[in-house]
């Protein structure tokens, strides 16, 4: 290794928590040579964004401290810099693009006022017309499409992907060294995410720039970095070649997360055998469970002060699709093709425009709340983001209890209170979770009373609604086999909306592809993720990054 | 081993226990318990008459004989709801059983209770009330209304001057003991605190409730309802009520109740706007739950927070506006309430601190009180607040 630009030497950062003291970085060292990528690779807490944070010098000055280590920018300490030091290099030298493009950029200015200020801090005396121009060409850079039409327009009127663009190009306008990238990707459609990848590539290769990449995902890993570093609970536990790590693992831990991708991941013993079953079994005669017919969900736009609709956001057009009882059909799409959309239209949770949904040859719409009631039983929904699936202000056994009530399962409330616990063992949890609040379980715990709820009564269809996005991969990987599990215990038939092929891939029998409302691509997994047809299916493939062992 | 029995209590039983839970809430409560005890016995606290007495052998209760109807029927609604209390049941048939044991008791007590129509305070001085064997009097043995011209009483006399009969708040101006009327006067103030906001709750609740769950067209002419409430001037109208129907506590809570949901409706309609596509929402709706337990169960306690801060300050508001009224001297005439003893230390000419001081301090506390309450009860729905408050 040449001289490194970064280096982080045995670093320690302590959060004060209420009296607390969390050891969010304990004893950490790498180093980052000139113009390559080191990727931080770890689960949610692991103490990866805390790491970067401490390098920039970002953390709230009460509640971090550093009782060690020291990191090593040029060879000076960052961290026995005064404030106007620490400044003079942020932004200048090291710069920092954030994950969520929807919040980094002020929404009341144009992009061009946000890039321009980021260039007048460091280089006062810069002319007007030459900061436009190197913001303008900042904006080339990134390839942003008509990038000097771009400057006056405000952050609402870009895509995500064309916002994190902008991040990137105010973190570049001032040519910094050390990039650092906190999970820049992960709010982004596969898709958007390989433009995205594509691009800071490019723009490594151009400009020479050092890049500190923090990310979950090993496929990103793999495409992006030189160097990874594996952090587990505050400590790296694993770092080296990006080859080494990847392919050869020392640490058990790095086994456990490349083990737990889905695309790695072993199917319960018994399942395999009979999603081949369903897979083959798939005869013409077999009536299906559901049903839907020429689906359509439009939302109108209305507009003007008579409130007059002009146009409308055609969510799910034209849909028309078949699910046989006991199968696995994954719906796949990205941000805003229309998949919860439908998902919620089979339950009624939104009114479809018009079209027919059966469940068991019994047409759904135009249902009253009363008559409807009884069909709900039949049908159940989880949730993807386990903060707001839960009622917080309801503890689990009522939330278990209060359907089963409701639709007259289990004679008295002694009974019902057992059938909950029965169902928490189901679902892999402790009875006595039942006496529990929502907010006193981690986000896999919650998932799985979500699913316990979508169980309770019973029912012969869930739609599983991206329920594993927001968990980390080994949980992730819990929760699929638990899926797998159940399934075969209730011969269940599941809907499972996702945007992750490898789930897909994994969990699925019949995989549908949706792109702008309209069902694109349909057939056996093996069959659509193997040979795609659709161009879309296809760039769709194409952009996951995959990481096989 | 204390788990299921903790756990086995109703959503209801767990909030009120969090609920009481600290400090505030019960200075809190201890107010309100005061004023609702003073309200309920005013007349036995504070009256120009004896309890108990025993003339010639005789013993005669004059204070039951002179009992209102108003009086007899405080009391009986009180030990219903005290027996309502007691009893196994559920939460709604409770409240519904009180209010059927209230309206048997005003039936009852209309029917019964046939006080004289003329007092003469003054007569209880006279040696037919005073040459007895033995009598009880209350702890204050001044009416509210009794002015005590026997005693050459000159009105707005400051606290323990006068020998001989202690005034322990002084006198108003017409002479009458201002600590009787203080106590007296909690029966308004409660009443129209609590009767006024409870009448705005109730509709603002179920009208903003409806309004942020359906959204759409029921939203729109809700809203629009909401607006036509909001330009109502409660002051005017309240005048207006008042040189047209005369005047009448109960005209007063109405007309404040059905003009102040507005507020509520709009705190109710925002967060069940944002509630409503809440995953547990959904899943509520997915499970076939009724909407009284959608709305009731699953999105208000949730949104509830803002409200209670709201209410906490409607219930000041209500009683602010009485005290407004009787200030402006177009409260109820005879009756003694806080805000017409602020009126009366207003407009004197001389500045006479007992009569500001006592009612102002009074109606400071109630809603101060009421404050801490609210505050205590957001806490306690706010499972989160509750543990942390647990561990540190």
């Amino acid at each position: 290794m040449s001289q490194p630009l970064l280096e982080v030497r045995n670093l320690r950062t302590y959060l004060q928590s209420g009296g607390r003291e969390v050891r969010a970085v304990d004893d950490v060292s790498f180093c980052i040579p000139k113009g390559e990528t080191f990727c931080l690779v770890g689960e949610s807490g692991s103490g990866k964004s805390v790491s970067a944070l401490s390098v920039i010098c970002l953390l709230p000055q009460g509640i971090a401290s550093h009782p060690g280590g020291e990191i090593l920018f040029n060879g000076r300490d960052l961290l026995k810099l005064d404030d106007p030091g620490i400044r003079a290099i942020r932004g200048s030298q090291i710069a920092m693009i954030f994950q969520e493009p929807m919040t980094s950029l002020n929404p009341v200015m144009t992009i061009g006022e946000q890039i321009t200020e980021a260039l007048y801090t460091h280089h006062p005396d810069m002319s007007e017309s030459e900061a436009q121009q190197r913001t303008i060409m900042a904006l080339e850079q990134v390839q942003m499409p008509h990038a000097s039409g771009r400057f006056h327009d405000y952050p609402h009127q870009l895509s995500g992907g064309q916002r994190q663009r902008v991040m990137i190009a105010m973190a570049l306008a001032c040519e910094p060294q050390l990039l650092i990238a906190d999970e820049p990707t992960t709010a982004l459609d596969v898709t958007v995410q390989a433009e995205i990848l594509r691009l800071m590539r490019k723009l490594q290769d151009d400009t020479g720039m050092s890049m500190l990449f923090i990310t979950h995902d090993f496929g990103v890993v793999a495409q992006m970095a030189q160097w990874v570093g594996v952090m587990q609970q505050g400590k790296l536990v694993e770092s080296g070649s990006c080859a080494d790590v990847l392919h050869n693992p020392q640490h058990a831990y790095t086994r456990q997360l490349l083990a737990a991708l889905p695309e790695n991941l072993v199917k319960p013993v018994g399942v395999r055998q009979l999603s081949e079953n369903v897979a083959v079994g798939q005869t013409k005669n077999q009536t299906p469970l559901l049903q839907i017919r020429d689906l359509k969900v439009w939302f109108p736009i209305k507009k003007g002060l008579l409130r007059r609709t002009v146009d409308y956001v055609r969510a799910v057009d034209d849909v028309s699709l078949d699910i046989l009882p006991g199968q696995i059909v994954a719906l796949v799409g990205e941000s805003g093709c229309g998949k919860t959309t439908l998902g919620r239209a089979v339950l009624q949770l939104e009114p479809p425009t018009s079209g027919s949904i059966q469940l068991q040859g019994q047409e759904l719409i135009g249902l009253s709340a009363r008559t409807l009631r009884p069909l709900r039983r039949k049908m159940q929904i989880a949730f993807q983001d386990p903060q707001s699936s839960l009622n917080p202000r309801l503890l689990v056994e009522t939330t278990l209890t209060e359907p089963m009530k409701v639709h007259g399962i289990g004679a008295n409330h002694d009974e019902r209170i057992e059938l909950a616990s029965q169902l928490l063992e189901s679902v892999q949890l402790d009875r006595d979770f039942l006496w529990r609040y929502p907010h006193e379980f981690s986000g896999g715990q919650r998932q799985r009373i979500g699913l316990a709820r979508a169980l309770a009564l019973n029912p012969e269809f869930i739609v599983c609604d991206e329920i594993t996005s927001a968990l980390d991969v080994s949980v992730q990987a819990e929760i699929l086999q638990l899926l797998l599990t159940i399934r075969q215990q209730r011969n269940l038939t599941l809907l499972f909306i996702t945007h992750n092929i490898g789930v897909v891939e994994y969990l699925s029998d019949q995989t549908v592809v949706m792109y702008q409302g309209k069902i694109v691509e349909r057939g056996a997994t093996a069959q659509v993720c193997g040979h795609p047809q659709h161009p879309y299916t296809q760039k769709l493939l194409a952009a996951v990054p995959k990481l096989l062992v | 081993m204390i788990k299921p029995l903790i756990s086995r209590e109703s959503y209801a039983a767990r909030v009120w226990r969090k609920t009481l839970d600290g400090v505030g809430v019960k200075v809190g409560l201890a107010w309100i318990a005061l004023l609702v005890f003073a309200a309920v016995f005013a007349p036995f606290l504070a009256n120009s008459m004896p309890l108990l007495m025993s003339k010639d052998g005789v013993i005669s209760a004059p204070v039951l004989q002179y009992l209102s109807v108003e009086d007899a029927w405080v009391l009986a609604t009180f030990f219903v709801a005290l027996m309502v209390y007691r009893l196994q049941l559920g939460a709604g048939k409770r409240v519904l059983l009180f209010l059927l044991g209230a309206f048997v008791a005003a039936v009852l007590v209309n029917w019964v209770v046939k006080p004289p129509v003329l007092v003469i305070y003054d007569d209880f001085r006279t040696t037919a009330y005073t040459q007895v064997d033995w009598r009880i009097m209350p702890p204050i043995p001044y009416a509210p209304t009794d002015y005590l011209r026997d005693l050459v009483s000159k009105g707005l006399e400051a606290p323990l001057v006068t020998v001989g009969h202690t005034h322990l708040m002084g006198t108003e101006e017409s002479g009458a003991d201002v600590l009787s009327r203080m106590i007296h006067a909690c029966r308004i103030s409660l009443s129209i605190g609590l009767i006024a906001s409870g009448i705005a709750l109730f509709i603002g609740v179920i009208v903003g409730g409806l309004m942020g769950y359906f959204s759409g067209i029921v939203d729109m002419l809700g809203m629009r309802l909401v607006e036509i409430f909001e330009d109502i001037p409660t002051l005017f109208l309240l005048l207006t009520f008042v040189a047209f129907f005369g005047r009448s506590l109960y005209m007063m809570m109405v007309i404040i109740g059905i003009t102040g949901w507005s507020g509520y409706a709009r705190y109710v309609r925002q967060e069940f706007l944002k509630l409503r596509k809440q995953d547990y929402v959904q899943a509520a709706v997915a499970s076939g739950l009724p909407l009284s337990s959608i709305l009731f169960r699953h999105m208000l306690p949730n949104g509830i927070a803002p409200l209670l801060v709201a209410v906490s300050f409607g219930v000041a508001g209500a009683i602010l506006s009485e005290a407004t009224l009787s200030f402006l001297g177009l409260g109820v005439v005879d009756a003694p309430s806080w805000g017409q003893m602020l009126d009366q230390a207003v407009k004197s000419s001389t500045f006479n601190w007992w009569m500001a001081v006592f009612p102002g301090g009074a109606i400071f506390m109630t809603v101060f009180a009421y404050n801490l309450i609210g505050e205590a009860f957001r806490d306690a729905i706010d499972p989160k607040l509750a543990s942390k408050a647990g561990h540190s």
